[in-house]
């Protein structure tokens, strides 16, 4: 299916933080903050350190099945019939995030930049985006996200020019914050990092399997840095009570740069920046859902099928949520321990007791 | 017809003469001279050529002057016999450079319709085909639509054989080849190919042969007619071919790796593979200083983007997001368009259109009007646009510098770039500032998938060759820029010596 698509290293690293980082800056900051407080900070640099355990299994799966995809390689581990269950699992939860992303996608643009324009337009037209994206091809999409990381230069700079405003007594008192709360606080940017497991759908993509630790290594260590940065941000400009109470604080954060008095209303730069790795990060989950798909109904070509699971995301995206406020609850209260305990960690980590204790049995 | 072409001559003239008459039936500009070699056997010949064509100068002086008067007297005491005519002739009787033989009557036929002069002599079945080609073309001139300050003026011509020249002139080297096809049923038109071997990537030049080998068709008038039969992605907006008309610039791009295609008949050659940035670069960005060029390309790369994006860009600010402007420049805005009844979509929209309706009429006008036209067109409809209230000042200024922004660069690429700005007008006008950057998305996508002759059209920037990006927005000075664009798949990486740095000398020496 990817026979012919081969990336490199560096792409791979840039389309896995694309992966994890766009929805992530949108809300993450603000739904840890409300949960672990002054110390959120703290969370985020515990999951960068969990998450690279996450990373590290994910990478060692796709190592011993080199060029296999994460469903051709379960199905390889667990057998036909336990293999197609698994597959048919991870395939629901690839649909079901797809449609989330979606989601808060058309949330944000209709919360924060046109309120007068129904949802599901916003929908729509990102799915649509995306689908051509897909169907384009895997070198497309990680092309376009390389394309898209030379237009993040932008992005950063105007994230730190929003720094300006920054007191760093607003972090203080630290290690305030109850243990438990910091673990719970934790888990949500974990929720983020675990979906590195979908890159495992597009290992064949990669030049040498072998660079496959250093690839994941490298991107949740940066995505970890965006993490703690835009987390230390918000609670160092709003501190803790007005940043968890606001939707987007990162957005916010940027729109009260005010530079020599005419450089204003920068945030609709990262609003450009948040719709276009929007789409890279629709893609790539509808991508690994399309893949799925094919393989489940084992298809040659994956393109025929591009439509119809696009059609299945974006009705599900319309039903999934009523609004922004259960959504939120959702992604906060339910979605990291449904995410994180079967798909992120689970299955992966199912797979790979089972592929070793195979292992054992064969050497012995 | 095609029966009696693959015939081949007789011995006897006559007889020969008739059978190209039946072929060439209702040519009135095809000329038939027959006349005598004198000599003590009276040897028959007859010369064919087409009137306008062949140079008459050289018909007369070099072939029939020296056949009948100069080489009986040359050679007093030869007797020349029938049989040994054609020989004879060859070798001493014309003073043409360039001839050729054959018995085919198709290929006697097509030497008379390219303008050659055919010889045949009685009692042989072999032409004689002399060079003696002449005809009236225009002049090498400026070129018209790639003007530069600096830099060669001449431009190429309708003739094939002139502009292979020209480029000869510029590449003294064997390794530059030209090899030639001949395309079209009945128009039967001369093409060639020309790379330089060792540097184009031999791929690509069999790539080339390939799918010009594979066109057939009646006729090739111009550049364009190969262009969409070979390119790679027939429906995109974006030239994946490029073309000009400057020697220069199709001697760089050979040397870089490219290959030219040219086509006889038409002052454009078209060059592959071609990439986006191309487009974006003039020949002049070489030869003027490379601070300068450089500062030069980055308002050409702001204006292109401007030229694809800005007046959707007013569109959304102006419908959507007056949070953006400033507030003294919000105020008066409003104020401008509180006299407008449309929409800033339609308005833009429809001024866009008028634009593109000026600019049309200002190619196909006859030159002498259209000076006037252009200034009623531009002054006078703008400003009564403005005044009688359809439009505010606003839109004028955006779709004016829209316009121009949309000249700095390539022609055909601009064309590209005016199209899709009407789309993204679209989309920006229902959907504001996120459907415009679905659009350019959308855009961006569908580039990154591009490919010309195998090169990804985005190269160097996506994917990323990194020695590359020193002639993309920047130029690097001639001196650092040591090897060849890898981009373009080209074989001969090294452009020049390592170290050619100018210094001043050292003092007191």
């Amino acid at each position: 299916m990817l026979e012919k698509e081969i990336i490199d290293d560096k792409q791979a690293v840039l389309l896995i933080i694309n992966m994890i980082l766009p929805t992530a800056l949108l809300s993450l900051p603000a739904i840890t903050i409300s949960i672990a407080k002054r110390d959120a900070w703290i969370s985020a640099v515990l999951a960068t350190g969990v998450g690279l355990m996450f990373g590290r299994l994910v990478s060692s799966l796709v190592m011993n099945f080199p060029g296999k995809t994460f469903f051709e390689f379960s199905e390889e581990i667990l057998g036909r019939f336990f293999g197609k269950i698994v597959g048919i699992f991870f395939i629901w939860w690839l649909i079901h995030s797809c449609s989330e992303i979606v989601r808060e996608y058309g949330e944000f643009l209709s919360t924060a930049i046109m309120p007068d324009t129904p949802i599901t337009v916003f929908l729509v037209v990102s799915a649509i985006i995306s689908a051509y994206a897909v169907k384009s091809g895997f070198e497309v999409l990680a092309r376009f996200n390389l394309l898209f990381a030379v237009l993040m230069g932008v992005f950063v700079l105007v994230f730190a020019i929003s720094f300006l405003n920054v007191k760093f007594t607003r972090l203080l008192p630290m290690f305030d914050t109850a243990m438990t709360d910091i673990l719970k606080g934790t888990l949500v940017p974990l929720s983020w990092m675990g979906e590195v497991v979908v890159f495992s759908a597009f290992s064949p993509v990669l030049k040498n399997c072998r660079s496959v630790v250093r690839i994941t290594d490298m991107s949740i260590l940066l995505v970890g840095l965006h993490f703690f940065i835009g987390i230390v941000g918000v609670l160092m400009i709003f501190g803790p009570e007005v940043g968890s109470a606001m939707m987007y604080p990162v957005f916010n954060q940027v729109r009260m740069i005010s530079l020599a008095s005419f450089i204003e209303r920068l945030d609709y730069i990262i609003f450009m920046s948040w719709v276009i790795g929007g789409f890279i990060k629709i893609g790539i989950f509808y991508f690994a859902a399309v893949i799925g798909v094919s393989w489940m109904f084992g298809l040659s070509d994956y393109r025929p099928i591009v439509f119809p699971v696009g059609i299945i995301i974006v009705a599900l995206s319309v039903l999934i949520h009523e609004g922004i406020v259960n959504q939120l609850d959702f992604l906060m209260n339910t979605w990291p321990f449904y995410s994180i305990i079967i798909f992120e960690t689970g299955i992966p980590l199912l797979l790979w007791l089972v592929s070793q204790i195979k292992n054992r049995r064969h050497s012995a | 017809m095609e029966l009696l072409e693959n015939q081949v001559l007789k011995k006897d003239l006559e007889n020969n003469i008739k059978l190209i008459k039946i072929i060439l039936d209702k040519c009135s500009d095809v000329i038939y001279r027959e006349f005598v070699f004198a000599q003590n056997e009276q040897i028959k010949l007859a010369l064919i050529y087409t009137d306008g064509l062949a140079d008459k100068g050289q018909v007369s002086d070099q072939i029939m002057r020296a056949l009948a008067l100069e080489v009986p007297m040359a050679v007093p005491g030869r007797v020349i016999t029938k049989a040994q005519a054609l020989e004879f002739i060859k070798e001493r009787g014309l003073c043409i450079h360039q001839i050729k033989e054959t018995n085919k009557v198709g290929e006697v036929v097509h030497a008379i319709l390219s303008g050659d002069t055919v010889l045949l002599v009685d009692g042989h079945d072999t032409a004689i085909i002399n060079g003696a080609r002449g005809w009236e073309s225009r002049p090498i001139t400026d070129p018209e639509a790639e003007p530069t300050v600096r830099g060669p003026r001449e431009s190429f011509v309708e003739s094939i054989r002139v502009n292979t020249s020209l480029l000869r002139r510029k590449i003294k080297s064997p390794k530059l080849k030209i090899e030639s096809f001949r395309i079209g049923r009945l128009s039967a038109t001369d093409v060639a190919i020309a790379y330089i071997d060792g540097v184009a990537n031999d791929q690509v030049v069999k790539e080339v042969k390939k799918r010009l080998e594979r066109i057939k068709i009646d006729a090739i008038l111009e550049t364009g007619y190969i262009e969409e039969l070979i390119e790679d992605e027939p429906w995109s907006p974006f030239p994946t071919i490029n073309h000009t008309e400057k020697p220069d610039r199709v001697a760089a791009m050979l040397l870089e790796g490219r290959v030219a295609i040219f086509v006889d008949g038409t002052p454009f050659v078209l060059t592959v593979p071609s990439l986006l940035v191309e487009f974006l670069h003039a020949s002049e960005d070489y030869y003027e200083r490379f601070i300068f060029t450089s500062a030069v390309r980055v308002i050409r790369y702001l204006a292109a983007f401007a030229s694809l994006i800005l007046p959707s860009l007013y569109i959304a600010i102006v419908s959507y997001h007056h949070e953006l402007l400033p507030t003294a420049l919000l105020l008066s805005v409003a104020a401008q368009r509180e006299r407008v009844p449309y929409p800033a979509f339609f308005e833009v929209f429809s001024m866009e259109l008028v634009f593109e309706v000026l600019r049309e009429a200002g190619i196909r006008l006859p030159r002498p009007i259209g000076q006037a036209i252009s200034i009623v067109g531009a002054l006078v409809l703008g400003d009564s646009a403005v005044r009688a209230g359809f439009v505010a000042e606003a839109t004028i200024i955006v779709v004016a510098f829209t316009g121009i922004s949309s000249f700095t660069f390539h022609y055909s690429a601009s064309i590209s770039f005016r199209l899709l700005r009407f789309f993204l007008m679209i989309l920006s006008g229902t959907l504001g500032l996120f459907g415009l950057t679905a659009g350019v998305s959308a855009i961006c996508i569908h580039l990154c998938g591009l490919r010309s002759f195998g090169v990804p059209y985005l190269s160097p920037v996506v994917p990323t060759a990194y020695s590359d990006l020193k002639d993309v927005v920047l130029r690097a000075p001639w001196w650092a820029m040591l090897t060849n664009p890898r981009s373009v798949l080209g074989n001969n990486k090294k452009r020049e010596a390592y170290g050619l740095k100018p210094t001043p000398p050292e003092s007191g020496k």
